[in-house]
């Protein structure tokens, strides 16, 4: 028990301190196996993918992602995904920033309750809108077009800028804006000219989380989308009905192209994780 | 509405300073209305994507209707969807597989969470490395996820059976089926409750915690005795924000299992997905996700009581 005893002496503060190490270490090479192996499996010919005992040294072959590159299906598919990222992200950006602009500064009537509407739409769950959307946007015509799919994300991305945008401008001193009123500026250009400029990192942040859940996301698109429009995840869903007649190298191939995006952004907003993380959560 | 602080100056210094913008009774007529405008396109939005649909649903939910009727040519049905529903052995078996779904997937969420936010939480050199690789999980496209673990588990060519030396057909068996669903979820999401722990960890004052080992308490007491009590406001959070995405499991179960072996992986989204745009049964669709909504509503609502009134303590 000395060992575990904070004020102990330094021998057991070392043991104390390899301890740590070794769990960490074992944590991670559980997580990170699945993951590794994966990859593993997209580096290696199509014989040596279903080589019994598994392979653990290889020579790594690119064959796959050869391959993958050069089927229209997926790089049509990898441009669907990223047009119905961004436009998901811009709509919800220019939708709302405002309204979370109003929620941190002007208190007005009704305001908590659709703060609170926005809050249900991003905890309930998603197949119960979808089943009414798919029924109303099917009659408008937009099923099976990326725009459909993009206004759909909105009810994932739109609390989400809210939320983590409310944050940021509650941050923000009122002193800057009230200057520029007394100045003469209009609510309007003091927005545009004094506030947007100085939340800057706030938009990326949250523009970089809203991509990273759109980029994700596999339902809507599932049901919204045709072989036309279809986003990433959709595609690779599509190899999950074979089980040994898959191919194995392109399969995981394709799943390494789908996630090398996500992880890029997710890494570049990781100081803002736990906002996105928390939103929806209701505190205060 | 919208002028809690509209500065009121004497006309002429609006005349000197006002000059350049311009003061039209028109502008300061939009001033007023800013936070009207700017809340109009969400309030818009929302009820393109959310009002008008959920409303929709409710109405869908009491007719007899099939696609190919025009929207509201439906017949009244009353409750008959729903009686269907409470009636139907394979949406029981859903209720019985999401509510264990979702309890076991939360608990252990929770219990690793806290474990690696403890071990994470510790001051060593290149700790951040550790915190860096163990977030890798959680921002993996869930299809791609559960795809992976779909061929770590396959029965004749997986690493899994090869080291340990059988041939389990992980996703034919009702029981193993369940377990390995959940197992996706777990190595997902337990980075995800990891995430918010340490940064509750770290937000924590330290001087409690240097006062007990100073007074000599040992660091199963203090965890026990005052680090988890500090915690329980970010342990409910997380625990909050698992079981409202738990209880909408759906991309692990669709890729791996489609809800099967007899319905042994059938949650409530992934019957609802073949109710509604497998069987086309658009009606009782909506039925099932007006339960569903009203199960969350409940969840959600008892979950922000709880917090509230820890808050107001």
């Amino acid at each position: 028990m000395s060992a575990l005893s904070g004020v102990g002496s330094r021998r057991s503060k070392l043991t104390f301190a390899v301890s740590v190490y070794l769990g960490l270490i074992a944590m991670t090479a559980v997580f990170l196996f699945p993951l590794l192996w994966v990859i593993g499996l997209s580096l290696k010919t199509r014989l040596q993918v279903f080589a019994m005992p598994p392979l653990f040294v290889w020579w790594p072959t690119l064959e796959n992602y050869i391959g993958v590159l050069s089927q229209a299906d997926f790089l049509q598919a990898f441009v669907n995904s990223l047009v119905v990222s961004s436009g998901s992200v811009i709509l919800s950006i220019c939708v709302g920033v405002p309204a979370a602009y109003a929620f941190a500064r002007f208190p007005f009537r009704g305001g908590s309750f659709l703060f609170f509407s926005l809050l249900v739409m991003r905890m309930l769950p998603p197949i119960a809108v979808l089943v009414p959307m798919y029924i109303l946007f099917s009659r408008l015509g937009l099923t099976t077009t990326r725009l459909s799919v993009i206004l759909a994300y909105s009810t994932f991305s739109l609390p989400l800028v809210v939320w983590i945008m409310r944050g940021f401008f509650e941050d923000l001193p009122r002193e800057l804006e009230e200057s520029a009123w007394v100045d003469g500026a209009s609510r309007y250009a003091a927005f545009r000219h004094v506030v947007l400029p100085l939340i800057r990192p706030g938009l990326v942040a949250a523009s970089i989380l809203c991509l990273q859940l759109a980029w994700n996301d596999f339902l809507f698109a599932a049901v919204l989308t045709n072989n036309a429009t279809r986003t990433l995840p959709v595609l690779m869903a599509g190899f999950s009905g074979g089980d040994t007649g898959v191919d194995w190298g392109g399969m995981t191939a394709s799943g390494a192209l789908v996630i090398l995006p996500v992880l890029i952004f997710s890494f570049a907003a990781q100081r803002h994780l736990v906002a996105g993380l928390s939103s929806g959560a209701v505190k205060g | 509405m919208g002028g809690t602080t509209t500065a009121v100056r004497p006309a002429a210094l609006r005349a000197t300073h006002g000059a350049g913008f311009g003061t039209t009774g028109m502008q300061r007529w939009l001033d007023r209305q800013f936070t009207r405008i700017a809340v109009l396109p969400t309030t818009a939005m929302m009820l393109l994507i959310f009002g008008v649909p959920l409303a929709f649903s409710f109405y869908l939910s009491f007719q007899g209707w099939s696609p190919e009727q025009a929207l509201f040519a439906g017949t009244f049905a009353g409750t008959a969807n729903y009686e269907d529903l409470l009636t139907d052995p394979q949406f029981l078996k859903s209720l019985s597989v999401t509510f264990v779904y979702t309890a076991t997937t939360v608990a252990t969420e929770l219990a690793c969470g806290l474990g690696i936010a403890l071990l994470l939480n510790i001051d060593l050199p290149w700790i951040g490395l550790f915190r860096t690789a163990l977030v890798v999980p959680m921002m993996i496209t869930p299809i791609v996820a559960a795809l992976s673990w779909k061929l770590l588990l396959d029965p004749d060519h997986s690493v899994v059976n090869y080291w340990i030396g059988s041939h389990i057909v992980w996703l034919g068996r009702p029981d193993t089926a369940l377990i390995s669903v959940m197992v996706v979820n777990l190595w997902q999401n337990a980075p995800y409750v990891a995430v918010l722990l340490l940064a509750g960890l770290r937000s924590l004052p330290s001087e409690p915690v240097e006062a007990a080992s100073i007074d000599g308490a040992s660091r199963l007491q203090v965890f026990w005795h005052i680090t988890l009590p500090l915690l329980k406001p970010y342990i409910l959070v997380a625990l909050l924000l698992r079981t409202i995405f738990e209880f909408r499991a759906f991309d692990n179960i669709y890729v791996m299992t489609s809800g099967g072996p007899a319905n042994a992986t059938m949650s409530l989204s992934m019957f609802t997905y073949l109710a509604s745009f497998v069987r086309f049964d658009l009606s009782l669709g909506a039925a099932a996700s007006w339960l569903m909504l009203l199960i969350c509503l409940l969840l959600c609502l008892f979950f922000i009581a709880v917090i509230r009134r820890r808050e107001a303590n």
